[in-house]
């Protein structure tokens, strides 16, 4: 247990320092979380032009607009970038330094995706919050503080199954010479399945099953239907539980290939 | 030129005349192509990965109008039919952004900040001209291509018949829309001047110009005048489709055309002023 303890520490020590090393470019911050944010308002006046102009939605107007309002921010809360990043650094053998100190090269990129996330959130968050007050008619705000516990539980599950989908791809690197692809086959498959660009409530019946189960579901769309859709109890826990499974599956596996991995690295550079 | 002190005596100018410079710069232009249509054949798979990630941005462009139209049969007097060739015509535009404009624009924070505008300002070429035309990436040409196909496709199942007139038209507002989104886009980098790095405002750009992907009619009325005025992204897809399927009358064109002239001016005023606060950042 101090083990883990010691890594807690490392981790906290590497995230306050990136905090400080990434703060040098917040005007850069502040203008990527306004670009994020664009695609979700153009879908938000979109649909709500449908629905305005009489198309028969099987969701209501209430739920696009909280969907597309807290999308941005969900989005970028579950996103993770460290694919091409961890290949380049298992291909050039900057690995091999990591592996003589007494804590993981994974860890680095924890801190580094807590911390950018920690930076983008307060650029994010005002527009949002501008965006929300604009629409706050058409609103969805669950009642009580339950709801929102849960959401925030689902968007920690929903963070770690993307960081560990796009570790498992990074760790392609011990036996691929190029990644890019993958990772970008990977962005674009995950903004259909996931909901970021049009909600999967609004998905074709025929495609009900496939979509409600599979694991991208999980990274985005779920966390925003805790808030602007009608899951009942039940819904919720099945969800929530196969959120949980999911993490633990893609988990367990990502550990798998990682040791497998490491095991057949070769130290280029070394 | 005759008041000017000359070092290397006496010269004849570089361009008898306004017309001559033009043509100059015509034919560099026509050069920047044959030597990008070479360095493509060194990098076939380029080709092919550019053509994969255009089809499939392409297709998922579309889903979201095949889902709403699953719902209803128009909206704003849209059919489905007509939203896909919008679609295609966009795909279109951005294509020859993507081909012509935007390899330049990415560079545009490297060129004002590592000193490389330096070594262009030497040369006897318009210096706007040479950063905004620099560079272009033939490979994009395909998605071109595969907008067209959709065009076509859209315009066939709306039974739209453009007649010349209206194709010419089109011709006309798709020209202005191209221009006018490079005018805007140019005057963003441009901000490099000041600001150091665009690389981030580069990214609006890509985000914001996904409000092309639909007509203007499907946004509220104030989005609309800014998608015209500020952000003109109506001219590159919107009023083109409606030329080719013959509603649009001569007022977008001549509008077009007006505003594209302010446009071009403005920005040239701004690459000037930009110029006489460049202090060269490696000499």
């Amino acid at each position: 247990m101090s083990g883990f303890a010691r890594e807690l520490r490392v981790l906290r020590r590497m995230t306050v320092a990136e905090i400080v090393q990434q703060s040098i470019y917040r005007g850069a911050w502040v203008i990527y979380m306004a670009a994020n944010i664009c695609v979700p308002i153009i879908s938000l006046l979109i649909w709500r032009t449908a629905i305005a102009s009489g198309a028969q939605l099987p969701i209501d107007e209430r739920y696009v607009t909280t969907y597309f309002v807290l999308l941005s921010l969900v989005t970028m809360a579950t996103s993770s970038w460290m694919a091409g990043f961890l290949a380049a650094d298992i291909r050039l053998g900057k690995l091999s330094s990591w592996m003589v100190r007494p804590a993981s090269l994974l860890l680095g990129f924890v801190a580094n995706n807590l911390s950018e996330k920690f930076l983008k959130l307060f650029a994010l968050v005002p527009m949002v919050g501008i965006l929300w007050w604009i629409f706050r008619d058409s609103m969805n705000i669950p009642a009580g503080p339950g709801h929102w516990a849960v959401f925030v539980v689902s968007l920690v599950l929903g963070a770690i199954l993307v960081f560990t989908i796009d570790l498992l791809i990074g760790s392609l690197a011990f036996w691929m010479d190029d990644v890019a692809a993958l990772a970008q086959a990977r962005l674009i498959i995950a903004s259909v399945l996931s909901g970021a660009v049009v909600p999967l409530a609004l998905m074709p019946d025929w495609s009900r099953g496939f979509i409600d189960h599979q694991p991208f579901r999980f990274t985005v769309s779920f966390p925003v239907e805790i808030v602007a859709g009608s899951l009942t109890g039940s819904e919720l826990v099945t969800g929530l539980a196969i959120q949980f499974g999911y993490v633990l599956g893609f988990g367990v596996l990502a550990r798998l290939v990682w040791s497998a991995g490491i095991r057949s690295y070769s130290a280029v550079g070394a | 030129m005759s008041g000017q002190r000359r070092y290397a005596g006496d010269r004849a100018p570089l361009d008898r005349n306004w017309l001559a410079k033009q043509r100059r710069h015509l034919r560099l232009w026509r050069r920047f192509f044959v030597q990008a249509l070479v360095r493509e054949t060194h990098y076939r798979a380029h080709l092919v990965t550019t053509l994969l990630v255009g089809v499939v941005q392409l297709g998922l462009g579309i889903v979201p109008i095949l889902l709403l139209f699953g719902y209803t049969d128009e909206v704003h007097g849209w059919s489905q039919a007509e939203v896909i060739a919008l679609a295609g015509m966009f795909q279109i535009v951005t294509g020859l952004m993507a081909t012509f404009v935007a390899p330049n624009m990415n560079r545009m924070t490297t060129y004002l900040t590592e000193g490389e505008l330096d070594g262009v300002l030497l040369r006897p070429v318009s210096s706007q001209f040479y950063l905004t035309l620099r560079r272009i990436n033939v490979a994009e040409l395909s998605n071109v291509a595969g907008g067209l196909v959709v065009l076509v496709i859209g315009l066939v199942r709306s039974d739209a018949g453009p007649s010349l007139v209206h194709i010419g038209q089109a011709l006309v507002l798709v020209a202005c829309g191209i221009v006018l989104l490079s005018s805007v886009w140019s005057a963003l980098s441009f901000l490099a001047f000041w600001l150091q790095s665009v690389d981030s405002i580069g990214v609006i750009y890509l985000n914001m110009v996904e409000a092309g992907r639909y007509p203007l009619a499907f946004f509220p009325v104030a989005v609309r005048s800014f998608l015209t005025f500020a952000f003109p992204v109506a001219f590159a897809s919107t009023y083109p489709v409606q030329a080719l399927s013959g509603d649009v009358g001569w007022l977008p064109v001549v509008g077009g055309l007006a505003l594209t002239a302010v446009a071009v001016t403005l920005v040239r005023m701004m690459w000037r002023r930009g110029l006489r606060t460049y202090a060269s950042a490696s000499s």
